[in-house]
């Protein structure tokens, strides 16, 4: 049974009477354990598949089906709590809250989840140990480089040991070899059984996964194998 | 999600914006302070003029020409003169008024005091040798004028202290004689500084018969009040009730409100200062409560910005996993804590003005202003700057709410 189940999904948005198809008609399916990226143009869909995916938005049509569970079974809280507990999200922009240090922000999501104190800093000093950030632990994020700034984020999507990990553009605002530093990270993750979901227009990057689906105006154009991935320290090479 | 959380992560948003939380709870620590002033000041207040009203002791009934007053445009009743030497009598009289101990007549006036090229303007208390058990007070030096001497007009006056030290400076005022208006009149008697004796500063009185005081320096033959002291305190409201009854039947007033006199008795005094004090502290709190709602819309307004300032902090919360309620929770807990500090602080400030001023009032004044902090002003300071949080947090709270995950990230 696939983790996520998609079939035929939409998503309509509705601007002053203009109906924009951001999504049209996508149907997939990703395995627990697997590494997907999402590529295409920008305004090709992917972004909003991926705020759908993770239980950010609702498709206005079609079926999205997360463990075997319908979303439209979900209440608005429902989708927060599994958002909490089965979903890790990173993204482009890192969205660390400012004037926090990094043990706060990775302890972020377990505040939601109504774990006991002594275990949220156990785990978040774990997830921060995991990205190599020990030494950086009560940095305040607005101290850290970018690189750095995103290890932090990957900490906190890894922190409350989600079903899957959203990675939306994660290494758009890095430089090569930082962004190769969190691929690095972001691949270290798979081989540890996260399953993850990238979402890329860099086939570089792209090509760390096992598996590219390349969308183009909110349709699959193809979904292809990965015959040679990148592995760890690729980028050095690069 | 667990109150304490919640509570963690509100502590956390307002610690992350210092300065700002800091100029936001101005308005409320300004409206605070205000009310704490005003209700400690006013407790102050209200224990100074009751302690002065109970000076003249809980057994005097005062009775004063004219109706009660009941309003501005009736307080020219009490210049008229229904209070004579007729009244007076009838007073004393047992079989008309039982349980009397003693009768003063009273007049009051003011004068320059001249003495060897020194004056002063005192106040002229025309009265008898009763006013003593009254007030509760002796000459220091001296002695005070007798029944004979009010019987016979006598010119001699007994001075407070005040009018002695600025007349006669450290020599012995005993036996001179002053020129008191146009009339010399012998001092016989000094009293020590006593300060504030019911509506009377007894240090700035000169203190003639009441007979002398009346034909010689006022040039009338009615009182201005009748100070009666009643045997004991339980006797007070019927000893009121039978002069209440004698004097109408004297002047043949059936209808009790076209009364030409009233009689008051110290509690009436009490409750009236309590009632007019009351209002006065009612009314100050009202406007200092307007600072509050100025206060109060400084808080929106700040939570506002605030709350479109993180727009994508709520969204990543969101994302994270909070819920509209926790978001909801965060930002009401961010602004009735930011409210609550205020009402702490204002608390303290109004209490260390009001303690100031009573030091710079008994320092400056010289009357005993005792500091007072009602319990009440705390907890009300503390409730209203609490609901002032409530009140105006519910709505930029409900807005950061509603915020759409993803709307709130893409936010730019």
């Amino acid at each position: 049974m696939p983790l996520i189940s998609v079939k035929n999904i939409e998503k309509t948005y509705v601007i002053e009477d203009v109906e924009t198809h951001a999504v049209r008609d996508i149907s997939l399916e990703i395995n627990k354990g697997e590494f997907v990226a999402v590529m295409g143009p920008s305004g090709s869909g992917k972004s909003t598949l991926l705020h759908m995916l993770g239980f950010l938005d609702r498709p206005t049509g079609g079926e999205y089906r997360f463990d075997d569970r319908s979303i439209d079974e979900y209440s608005d809280d429902e989708l927060a709590r599994v958002r909490n507990r089965e979903m890790g999200f990173v993204f482009q922009a890192f969205n660390l809250l400012p004037r926090t240090t990094v043990l706060e922000n990775v302890k972020l999501p377990l505040l939601y989840a109504d774990i006991p104190n002594e275990e949220q800093d156990t785990l978040a000093r774990k997830a921060i140990e995991v990205v190599g950030l020990r030494d950086r632990m009560h940095h305040e994020s607005s101290q850290l480089s970018g690189g750095e700034k995103q290890r932090v984020a990957i900490a906190r999507a890894l922190v409350n040991n989600p079903s899957v990990i959203f990675a939306d553009e994660p290494t758009g605002n890095l430089d090569s070899k930082s962004g190769g530093q969190v691929m690095e990270f972001i691949e270290k993750l798979h081989a540890d059984g996260n399953t993850i979901l990238l979402i890329t227009h860099e086939t570089y990057t792209a090509e760390y996964a096992e598996r590219i689906i390349r969308l183009k105006d909110g349709l699959i154009e193809s979904d292809t194998k990965v015959s040679n991935r990148h592995h760890t320290k690729d980028h050095f090479v690069k | 999600m667990r109150f304490t959380n919640s509570l963690k992560i509100s502590v956390g948003g307002l610690r992350t914006n210092k300065s700002r939380s800091a100029l936001t709870i101005l308005g409320i620590v300004i409206g605070i302070t205000a009310i704490i002033l005003v209700m400690s000041v006013s407790q102050s207040a209200t224990d100074l003029i009751l302690a002065q009203v109970q000076g003249i002791g809980s057994r005097t009934i005062t009775v004063e020409p004219g109706r009660e007053p009941r309003g501005p445009s009736e307080f020219g009743a009490i210049f008229t003169t229904s209070l004579k030497d007729r009244e007076v009598e009838a007073i004393k009289n047992p079989a008309l008024v039982r349980g009397v101990q003693n009768v003063t007549p009273t007049v009051i006036g003011s004068a320059t005091i001249l003495f060897r090229g020194e004056t002063k303007n005192a106040n002229i208390l025309g009265t008898t040798p009763s006013i003593l058990s009254v007030f509760k007070i002796q000459p220091e030096k001296g002695s005070f004028f007798t029944a004979t001497d009010v019987r016979s007009r006598a010119s001699v006056a007994v001075i407070g202290s005040e009018v002695k030290k600025e007349l006669f400076g450290p020599s012995d005022a005993v036996g001179e004689t002053i020129k008191v208006g146009t009339r010399n009149f012998k001092v016989i008697g000094v009293f020590a500084p006593l300060g504030q004796k019911g509506f009377f500063n007894i240090d700035e009185q000169v203190m003639v018969p009441v007979s002398a005081a009346q034909r010689y320096l006022l040039g009338i033959s009615h009182y201005n009040f009748i100070l009666v002291e009643a045997e004991s305190e339980a006797v007070v409201p019927r000893v009121a009730r039978d002069i209440e009854l004698t004097l109408r039947e004297l002047h043949n007033i059936t209808d009790p409100e076209k009364d030409d006199f009233h009689v008051t008795t110290q509690a009436d005094i009490v409750e009236r200062v309590g009632t007019i004090t009351g209002i006065l502290t009612a009314l100050l709190v009202a406007v200092a409560a307007i600072s509050l709602v100025v206060g109060g819309i400084g808080i929106m307004n700040i939570m506002l910005v605030s709350v479109t300032e993180r727009t994508r902090e709520i969204g990543l919360r969101k994302a994270v996993g909070a819920t509209k309620k926790d978001i909801l929770t965060q930002f009401l807990l961010e602004s009735v804590m930011l409210t609550l500090v205020g009402g702490a602080v204002g608390i303290v400030f109004g209490a260390t003005l009001s303690f100031a001023t009573s030091i710079a009032l008994s320092h400056f004044l010289g009357i005993v202003w005792s500091f007072s902090f009602p319990i009440s002003a705390a907890i009300l300071g503390f409730g209203v700057a609490a609901s002032v949080g409530l009140v105006f947090g519910i709505y930029p709270a409900r807005q950061a709410s509603l915020k759409s995950p993803i709307e709130a990230l893409r936010y730019e």
